[in-house]
């Protein structure tokens, strides 16, 4: 069969007798192209597969990284406000340092508050107590007690 | 969603097409092995998620990028180092490298049919890729995806960022070229 003067001034044109004609050649030259590549080189073969076997696995890891991020971001929040996932995902990162701040904050806040009442305990029991008939001897106390007033 | 069997089931159904087409192109085995190591790794982290039916054409599209990139850092490389012959890549159509002095048929002793039968097939398919490779890179690259990846024209078109016409007007061109060719040599297929 005459290939040559089958297609000749067939170029562009995909569709006609010709353009079957076309087809049925480049799938002869596919099936021999095809079982050509089933015969590749052990160690080619075996280099394919552990690249495939490795791309696998990146996509299981990055599977795990898409679990982790922010429910906000999964249920396509990020979109409803017109704002692409990398956004909510920038922001949700930075949530734990923002929670992490304000937690030593509010413990700074109670602490503070518990010296202050620690303080206060000990002034109020000083002062409830009786004084030794000594205490009004002292300058110094004397002075407090004016000062304080 | 594919999931990772349908994945792992696609790339093994593309991988050695993969690597002969990027072989065809590059001229290097090496290079074509981490091109397609490269277009599985992409595939896998970037579209994995996607359903099965749209795998194929995203791994043309991605196979087609990195060979592209490939021939990029070669130009570049290139640039920089144009006085080490070693580092210099042909890629003009009439290149005399031929990549089947690196490039042959594996062991062929445990076959079933006769010497003769698997000398005539293992010469065809020698001659075809001689051809093959004489071909113009963005013909050679419409052939492959429209015949041998069973694309249609439309998604050919679509992987090769190119009109639907330049596609078939490719094909054309390079169905006559081997058929002219292999002709030339008294093939018959």
């Amino acid at each position: 069969m005459s290939y040559i003067n089958t297609f000749r001034g067939t170029a562009g044109a995909g569709s006609g007798e010709a353009g079957q004609a076309q087809d049925r050649f480049g799938r002869r030259i596919a099936i021999r192209l095809e079982q050509g590549s089933q015969e590749l080189p052990h160690d080619i073969s075996e280099r394919l597969r552990a690249a495939r076997v490795r791309a696998i696995s990146q996509r299981k890891r990055e599977a795990g990284v898409a679990m982790a991020l922010p429910q906000l971001a999964a249920a396509g929040i990020g979109q409803q406000f017109g704002q692409g996932p990398g956004l909510w995902s920038r922001l949700a990162s930075g949530l734990p340092v923002l929670v992490l701040a304000a937690g030593l904050v509010c413990i700074q806040a109670l602490e503070a508050d518990r010296r202050a009442n620690e303080v206060a305990e000990v002034d109020a029991a000083l002062l409830a107590d009786d004084l030794p008939p000594e205490a009004y001897a002292d300058a110094g106390f004397v002075q407090f007690l004016k000062s304080d007033r | 969603m594919a999931t990772e069997r349908e994945l792992s089931d696609f790339l093994r159904s593309v991988e050695k097409r993969a690597f002969k087409r990027s072989a065809y192109h590059v001229r290097d085995e090496e290079a074509a092995l981490d091109i397609v190591q490269d277009s599985m790794m992409k595939l896998a982290e970037h579209y994995g998620d996607k359903p099965v039916a749209e795998l194929p054409m995203l791994f043309q599209r991605i196979l087609s990028n990195c060979t592209l990139d490939w021939f990029r850092r070669q130009k570049t490389r290139n640039a920089l180092f144009s006085s080490m012959g070693e580092f210099e890549s042909d890629l003009s159509e009439g290149s005399d490298f031929d990549l089947l002095e690196t490039f042959l048929p594996g062991d062929l002793s445990n076959r079933v049919e006769s010497a003769e039968d698997e000398v005539r097939r293992a010469q065809t398919l020698r001659e075809i890729e001689v051809e093959i490779l004489q071909l113009p890179p963005r013909q050679r690259e419409a052939f492959m995806m429209r015949y041998w990846e069973e694309m249609d024209v439309a998604e050919t078109a679509a992987a090769m960022g190119c009109s639907e016409g330049s596609v078939k007007t490719h094909c054309s061109r390079a169905v006559q070229a081997l058929s002219k060719a292999l002709k030339a040599k008294g093939l018959e297929l």
